[in-house]
């Protein structure tokens, strides 16, 4: 047991383990001081979002109103199941969970969880909007056991009157990629419901408000522990339109069961009153994430249900395109209203026969009687007078071949031809003949229902507006059309409606309208006279009807567009018809409407 | 020699035995209040509150143990070594046996509601046994043939314990092993034939590792594997101490251990949270304390009067050092999390009253530093 002399060797050993373990914790002490110094900023901000949940606070989209305060678009609140994509641990278990749950297919929710992981790791994703009550209870009794579900009542889309202004205000969806890289929608974040189109897509920005957020501190196992003073949610602006709900009722059910479009506008200020395309879809269906089978019906349907055919499609104006003509001659000095053009239900030009829509002929007319007739030899006439380029200079003068400018989104700009043109899209050069068809409105001149609207605009009152439908925005108007030009051009347009015209359908008691027919053949009339009667039904001629009243102080125009409908006279002027009527019923208070509904 | 002259002077050695070390004992003190404050804090949020007060009351138990063991003579209880390390080893074994098994390993053993790791204190035998089979060596290097049965004698708790399925501890008998043998000295070709051996055994041992042992071992080389699973406890303590900066949360502020994303606050990772509420500043005097406890254990270890001192002081400062080293490594994310307590900080009844019966162990050779020497 005696102690060895010499120590020395045990000390020194001792002494080396001394400096053996200061080492390692001088080593400790150097990867602590690189933890929390050197990349404090970086682990503080992993430890928050650890930490923190964020659930969105959806704000309320802002309502929309017609021009006297009626509301059309609300919200309606419901309680949607949110999903933390990066809570989820084992998949399979919150599948089989919510299948139970909620009948939540394995495609759809593998489906949302990768849409919610390409959102970035902290945000929540839209399982199921507008749980019922019965589901509700039943995910809060198991929520403690899913941390990774959140419920959140949060607000819908509601469009009171269903598939009425279907077009015009658009419908929502989520934004995509694409949208998201575009600079309106920079505020934007993956996932967010935009306004796909129409007003909602147009004003979203105003419309859209800001999301608040609720940030919760959670623990481990995703539990709340801790509720953070939440930042409200701003609800968006209000939109104020210059539709007029009753006229837009009318309209809708003028164009029940057709395919074509319509359009009613107050010619004094561009607002448009009333805007209705046909066949239609429900905007409500996409408030709620719209079902793979119903928006595939939507998009195969190939009449294609989706398009506003106001102002995304275009369509040859036909005998309209006379109204065109008409003041191109006037204005340009070459044409005489008094003049008479004979009529003998055809006529070669060019070397080649054209024909009136008259076998016979019209016999001798002026340009009122032209009008009211329609007659094309007159037009073909003061076709080849004018040239194909004064015809394009002046309808691109009253605002054809681009777009009107309107606030709806997708408008189409349509089609003036003219020898640049032609050069340029063909590469050919123009043919005299061709100038001949563009009198009568056929050929590759093209129009959009809203640009008919504001020729006749321009025409009732010698003045350009801006079409609008927001109400608060200020329109000027711009450019005045000398009324002595006008003055034949609106008399040959109230014979049409009220002088056994073409467009006599279109007449009331009681209220001057004035308007032009058209009936636009979309294939030539020989081969239409050879088909079966079945197949000539379907290739039946675009049907056009384009008015104002009343004549002598107007205050509303409108445009209708039947396609494959038939006569113009006798399938679109009926239904300008009802719109006007509409409009007198509600605004036009003469002395003698008043008297006529004073004797029902 | 003075027979009165004698007793006179041994009286005066004698009234020496009465004092402590009073250095050792104040760094004890404050790492045992450091490890209360964190226990609380951690009972604050999630860990069960009655942590606070088991700890305080085995802190008594410990102290007590700490001053009879420390009173005592060391040399008594290296005499007995051999009793000691076979009792412990069937009490081992007995666990192995009927003990309760516990989070994946069975090394629990209660009796009524008492109860205990046995593998803890087998520690102390450990060290004490080594201790008798050192005493009477001479002045020369250990070589082959002495280093095998002091390795035998190290195996059969390992042995022991790893069967009982708990590597950490089974790991921490090893470097007393190491820590006597190196500071008795060796002869160079163990080392060699050592190295030669651990490398052979090397990939039986890895098949012997459990799944998750295998899995924790990987994602502490490569901590991106599986960031949300096995690797997730140890990102979490790197996000805990990351997080604490220079000042720390403040008590009961470590939101990222006390939210439960750090796993065992109160005991393993019980550095993890106290770093994040108390941060660098926390974090290096828990360091410093440890470093001041080691090099004060040495420092006794010098003033030794016999071989049986030198090895118990080499044997109780590399099993300290290690749990200290490993531990906080662990919290720093350096080793895998093998779950080994931190000396006096962590909560658990076994293991503190086995560290105070150590230090207690240093203690006593302490206060027999000039006995041997001058008689």
């Amino acid at each position: 047991m005696a102690f060895p002399q010499d120590n020395r060797e045990y000390i020194r050993r001792i002494g080396w383990f001394g400096w053996f373990f200061s080492i390692l914790v001088l080593g400790l002490f150097c990867r602590l001081w690189y933890l929390s110094i050197v990349r404090y900023d970086h682990f503080l901000s992993l430890a928050t979002r650890n930490q923190i949940r964020s659930v969105p606070l959806v704000a309320p989209r802002g309502e929309i109103y017609d021009r006297e305060g009626t509301i059309l678009v609300e919200n309606t609140f419901g309680f949607d199941l949110l999903l933390f994509p990066y809570q989820v641990i084992d998949p399979k278990k919150t599948q089989a969970y919510l299948e139970n749950a909620i009948d939540l297919s394995a495609e759809e929710f593998y489906e949302r969880l990768d849409v919610g992981r390409s959102y970035g790791r902290y945000q929540p994703v839209v399982l199921k909007q507008n749980l019922p009550l019965t589901q509700i209870s039943y995910l809060l009794a198991r929520s403690a056991d899913h941390p990774e579900l959140e419920i959140s009542e949060r607000p819908r889309r509601s469009y009171v009157y269903g598939t009425l202004g279907a077009h015009l205000f658009g419908y929502m969806g989520e934004i995509s990629a694409n949208e998201l890289s575009l600079d309106i929608f920079r505020k934007r974040r993956a996932g967010d419901l935009i306004g796909k189109s129409g007003i909602e897509r147009i004003y979203d920005a105003e419309l859209s408000g800001r999301d608040g957020i609720q940030k919760l501190r959670v623990d481990s196992l995703g539990r709340t522990v801790e509720l953070l003073p939440p930042v409200p949610p701003q609800s968006g602006e209000s939109i104020r339109l210059t539709i007029d709900l009753d006229l837009q009722k009318a309209t809708e059910k003028a164009l029940e069961g057709r395919v074509g479009a319509a359009i009613a506008m107050d010619p004094r200020n561009g607002e448009i009153l009333a805007i209705t395309s046909r066949p239609t879809f429900n905007p409500n269906d996409f408030s709620t994430r719209i079902s793979l089978s119903r928006w595939g019906n939507l998009t195969s349907d190939s009449d294609r249900p989706l398009q506003n055919r106001v102002v995304q499609n275009t369509f040859a104006p036909g005998s309209i395109f006379k109204i065109v003509m008409a003041m191109a001659g006037l204005e340009g000095g070459l044409l005489n209203p008094k003049e008479t053009v004979m009529c003998s239900g055809s006529k070669e030009f060019f070397g080649h026969r054209f024909r009136c829509g008259a076998r016979s002929g019209h016999g001798r007319l002026d340009l009122k009687r032209a009008l009211q007739y329609s007659c094309n030899i007159y037009f073909y006439e003061l076709g080849r007078r004018l040239g194909i380029d004064k015809i394009a200079a002046f309808s691109r003068k009253i605002g054809l071949g681009a777009a009107t400018g309107v606030d709806l989104t997708g408008e189409a700009p349509g089609i003036v031809p003219s020898r640049e043109w032609k050069k340029k899209t063909t590469g050919m050069p123009w043919f005299a003949g061709e100038t001949i068809s563009v009198s009568i409105g056929q050929g590759p001149v093209l129009v959009t229902p809203l640009q008919v609207a504001l020729v006749l605009t321009t025409i009732s009152r010698g003045q350009f507006v801006q079409p609008h439908i927001r109400m608060d925005r200020n329109s000027h108007n711009v450019q005045s059309f000398p009324q002595e030009y006008l003055k034949p051009i609106k008399d040959g347009l109230w014979l049409a409606v009220n002088d056994s015209g073409t467009g006599r359908a279109a007449h009331i008691d009681g209220m001057e309208v004035a308007g032009k027919t058209g009936t636009v053949q979309i294939i030539s009339r020989t081969t239409l006279e050879k088909l079966p009667p079945v197949q000539a039904a379907k290739f039946k001629p675009n049907a056009w009807f384009a008015g104002f009243a009343p004549m002598d102080d107007p205050q509303i125009v409108v445009a209708v567009i039947i396609e494959r409908g038939g006569d113009g006279g006798r399938v679109a002027a009926p239904i300008a018809r009802d719109i006007f009527q509409a409009y007198t019923q509600k605004f036009f208070k003469t002395p003698e409407s008043l008297k006529l509904a004073a004797g029902r | 020699m003075h027979p009165s002259k004698n007793r006179h002077k041994q009286w005066g050695q004698l009234s020496r035995l009465a004092q402590f070390d009073a250095q050792l004992l104040a760094v004890i003190v404050v790492l045992a209040v450091i490890g209360l404050a964190g226990i609380y804090s951690a009972t604050l949020h999630g860990a069960n509150p009655s942590f606070f007060s088991r700890q305080l009351s085995w802190l008594v138990l410990g102290g007590v143990s700490f001053f009879l063991v420390a009173a005592g003579d060391y040399r008594w209880l290296t005499e007995k070594a051999h009793l000691l390390y076979w009792l412990a080893n069937i009490i081992l074994f007995a666990v192995l046996c009927f003990g309760k098994e516990i989070s994946g390993s069975r090394s629990w053993v209660g009796i009524g509601g008492l109860g205990g790791q046995p593998s803890e204190f087998a520690k102390i035998t450990l060290i004490l046994m080594l201790t008798r089979q050192l005493a009477d060596f001479g002045d020369r290097k250990l070589d082959l043939k002495h280093i095998l049965p002091l390795t035998l004698t190290a195996l059969v708790p390992i042995v022991l314990v790893l069967l009982q399925g708990d590597l950490g501890t089974a790991l921490t008998y090893l470097p007393i092993l190491l820590g006597i043998v190196a500071v008795i000295g060796f002869r160079l070709r163990c080392l060699f034939v050592s190295i030669t051996l651990a490398i052979l055994s090397a990939p039986v041992a890895w098949l012997a590792l459990k799944d998750y042992q295998q899995q924790r071992i990987l994602s502490t080389l490569d901590p991106s594997i599986d960031p949300q699973g096995i690797g997730y406890q140890a990102s979490q303590s790197l996000i805990a101490i990351g997080s604490s900066g220079l000042h720390g949360k403040g008590l009961g502020q470590g939101l990222q251990s006390q939210l439960g994303f750090v796993p065992e606050i109160h005991s393993d990772l019980i550095y993890s949270l106290l770093t994040e509420e108390w941060g660098l500043i926390g974090g290096t005097i828990i360091l410093s304390l440890y470093l001041m406890l080691i090099l004060r254990i040495l420092w006794v270890g010098e003033r030794a009067t016999d071989r049986a001192g030198i090895v118990l002081v080499s044997g109780v400062a590399s099993l300290l050092s290690f749990h200290v080293v490993i531990n906080i490594g662990m919290a720093l994310g350096l080793v895998p999390l093998i779950g080994i307590p931190l000396p006096l900080l962590s909560y658990g009844g076994s293991s503190t009253i086995t560290f105070l019966i150590a230090l207690a162990l240093i203690t006593s050779v302490y206060r027999r530093r000039f006995l041997y020497s001058q008689i």
